[in-house]
C-alpha cells in the first residue's frame, strides 16, 4: 500500500492511521479562560490576552452543524481550480471554522450535521497520496 | 478624561471633490489624486497653501505614494501622513484629519484617497489555516448571503434588489464607475461568481480618487469660506473587532457597536437618518447593515428595499451615490467619497439623485482584519 502524506499535518491528525476516508481530528488549543480555539498558536488568547502555559492543545472533534455554504464558480487561483465548495461549520466543540467541501459529497444545506473527513487531493513528488481535509455529510 | 469629536472645537467639511472612479486605465495615480484635490480646493473656494495638513488614504499603491501627489500643487513644507486600514483607509483618514482639527492643531486639513487596483498582499501571521486561499472576499458574503437566506427565509432574488437600487441611483452619479440602471434579470442572469451573488451584485475592480476638505469656525471666518455650505461632522467613532458568540456575523456585530457609540454621541437615533452611505460589496451586506444600524429589526431589511423605503425619496436614501456596487470601491478614496456625497445631499447639491430636505447622513464602512468607521454629518 502507498504511504500517506497529510497536507497540513499542524492543523489535523486522524483518528486511525493517516488513511483516506478516515474521521479527521482537528488541532486547536484551549485557554485557561476557557476560550477553545482552532488552529493552536501560542501567540496569546484573542479573548483574554492570556499567553505561555494558559494556552494548550486540545485535540478538537470534526463533527458539527453547517452553518453555510457556497458554490465557488470563479476564483483567480489556478491553485484551487473552480467550481468548488466552501462550508462554514460550527464545530461541536466551539469554534467555526470554514474550509472546503468533499468533492464526492452529496449538495449541503445549513443545518445538516456534517464530518470532517482526509480525502486524497493528489500525488506527493515522491509518489505518497496527499491527503487533506474536506468535509461531507455525517455518515 | 477623554473627549469625543463633538465634544471638542465644531469641524466641517468645506470642500469636496472627485476622480470619477472607473475601471483600471493608463492614467497614472498621481493624477487622479490631484484631479480630486484641486476639485475639493476649487469647491471650497480656497487656495492648496491654506491647507495645513494632509491625510492620504491608500491601501495598494505603496510605500510614500502621497508626496509625489502633493509636490505638483507647490510644496507648502506641511505634514503629510499616510493612512491604510483597508476598505476603511479613507473613513480612517477623515476621522484623523477631523481629530487634528477639532483638537485645535489645525484649522484646515486635506483627506484625500487614491488607489489603482494592485494585487493585495495578505501579511504571514505564522498562524496555519484550512482553505483561506479558497475564500476570497466575494465567498466570504456568499456564506454570508446563503445564511441570511435561511436564517430569514427570504430568497437570494430578493437580496439582488439592492443592486437593483443602487445601480439606478449610480446611474445618476456622473463620478460613479457604473452608470447603467439594471433590471433584476439583468442582476440574476449575469455572471455567476460565488454562492448566489452574480457579477452585478459584487462591486467593481477599479480606480479613482476623492478628497474633502475639513476646516474650523476659525479657518472658515479666516479664509471668508461660505459657512452655508459647510456640513459638520458630529459624531466620529472607530471600532475594531471583538471576540462575537460562536457564528455571529462579526461584520454585523461590529457594526452595530460602532454604529450605537456614533448615534450616541450625535444624541440621534436611527430614525432621524435621512442618508445612509454604507459599506455594500456585496448585496447581502447592505441588509445587515441597515439591520445593524437598527433602521429596522433583523431580518426586515427586505421589506424595507421593496416598500422602497430605501430609495431616494424614501424613509432613509441608502447609497445615493450608487454605492460600492455602483459608484465603485477603489479602496483608498472610497470612505471619502461617501462623506462627499453625504455632503453633496446635505447642502442640497445632488441634482437628481438629491434626497429631498436631507438634513443628517451616516457614513459607514468596514475593512478586513477587521475594523469599522461611523461619521454623522448633520446640516
Ligand atoms: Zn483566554
Amino acid at each position: 500500500m502507498q504511504p500517506n502524506k497529510l497536507l497540513k499535518p499542524g492543523l489535523y491528525s486522524a483518528t486511525s492511521g493517516d488513511q483516506k476516508g478516515a474521521t479527521a481530528r482537528l488541532k486547536g488549543g484551549r485557554c485557561r479562560c476557557g476560550y477553545v480555539f482552532f488552529p493552536m498558536q501560542t501567540y496569546g488568547c484573542e479573548r483574554c490576552g492570556s499567553h505561555g502555559d494558559a494556552l494548550t492543545p486540545c485535540e478538537l472533534s470534526a463533527k458539527g452543524t453547517l452553518l453555510a455554504e457556497a458554490t465557488v464558480h470563479l476564483h483567480a487561483d489556478k491553485n484551487r481550480p473552480a467550481p468548488f465548495t466552501i462550508v462554514k461549520v460550527a464545530l461541536d466543540d466551539g469554534p467555526v471554522i470554514r474550509t472546503v467541501l468533499a468533492e464526492d459529497s452529496a449538495p449541503v444545506a445549513p443545518g445538516q450535521r456534517v464530518t470532517g473527513r482526509l480525502a486524497a487531493i493528489g500525488q506527493s513528488d515522491r509518489g505518497e497520496t496527499v491527503l487533506d481535509l474536506r468535509f461531507s455529510i455525517a455518515s | 478624561m477623554t473627549r469625543s469629536l463633538n465634544e471638542l472645537r465644531p469641524v466641517y467639511v468645506v470642500g469636496i471633490g472627485w476622480h470619477r472612479y472607473q475601471n483600471p486605465s493608463e492614467t497614472p495615480y498621481v493624477e487622479l489624486g490631484l484631479t480630486a484635490i484641486r476639485a475639493a480646493l476649487a469647491d471650497a473656494r480656497i487656495e492648496w497653501p491654506a491647507v495645513e495638513s494632509t491625510y492620504v488614504a491608500t491601501a495598494l499603491l505603496g510605500m510614500a505614494s502621497g508626496r509625489p501627489i502633493l509636490r505638483h500643487l507647490g510644496a507648502t513644507g506641511a505634514p503629510l501622513m499616510h493612512v491604510e486600514n483597508a476598505s476603511a483607509s479613507g473613513s480612517t483618514a477623515f476621522r484623523h484629519a477631523c481629530i487634528e482639527v477639532a483638537s485645535g492643531i489645525s484649522d484646515i486639513a486635506l483627506a484625500v484617497g487614491v488607489d489603482k487596483r494592485n494585487p493585495v498582499r495578505r501579511p504571514d501571521t505564522g498562524i496555519g489555516n484550512l482553505a483561506e486561499d479558497a475564500i476570497v472576499p466575494f465567498t466570504h458574503f456568499a456564506l454570508l448571503t446563503n445564511e441570511y437566506a435561511v436564517r430569514h427565509n427570504g430568497s437570494t432574488e430578493d437580496i439582488a434588489l439592492v443592486a437593483v437600487k443602487n445601480h439606478r441611483n449610480g446611474a445618476k452619479n456622473p463620478n460613479a464607475q457604473r452608470q447603467q440602471e439594471r433590471t433584476l434579470d439583468e442582476v440574476l442572469g449575469g455572471k455567476r461568481v460565488s454562492g448566489s451573488l452574480t457579477a452585478l451584485q459584487c462591486t467593481p475592480i477599479g480606480e479613482g480618487a476623492a478628497a474633502v476638505i475639513v476646516a474650523s469656525e476659525d479657518g472658515i471666518r479666516r479664509l471668508g469660506i461660505d459657512a452655508g455650505r459647510a456640513i459638520r461632522t458630529t459624531a466620529s467613532v472607530g471600532r475594531s473587532e471583538r471576540v462575537y458568540p460562536p457564528g455571529a456575523g462579526f461584520d454585523a456585530a461590529l457594526t452595530k457597536e460602532t454604529a450605537d457609540l456614533a448615534l450616541a454621541q450625535a444624541k440621534l437615533t436611527p430614525k432621524d437618518l435621512d442618508i445612509i452611505e454604507l459599506h455594500d460589496a456585496f448585496t447581502v451586506e447592505e441588509l445587515h447593515y441597515i439591520e445593524s444600524i437598527g433602521l429596522c429589526p433583523e431580518g426586515h431589511g427586505v421589506r424595507m428595499l421593496k416598500d422602497g423605503a430605501l430609495d431616494i425619496g424614501g424613509q432613509c436614501a441608502i447609497n445615493p451615490s450608487g454605492g460600492l456596487i455602483a459608484m465603485g470601491h477603489p479602496i483608498g478614496p472610497t470612505g471619502i467619497g461617501q462623506i462627499g456625497e453625504i455632503v453633496m445631499q446635505l447642502r442640497g447639491e445632488a441634482g437628481p439623485r438629491q434626497h429631498g430636505g436631507a438634513r443628517i447622513g451616516l457614513a459607514h464602512m468596514v475593512g478586513v482584519g477587521a475594523v469599522c468607521y461611523v461619521h454623522i454629518l448633520q446640516r
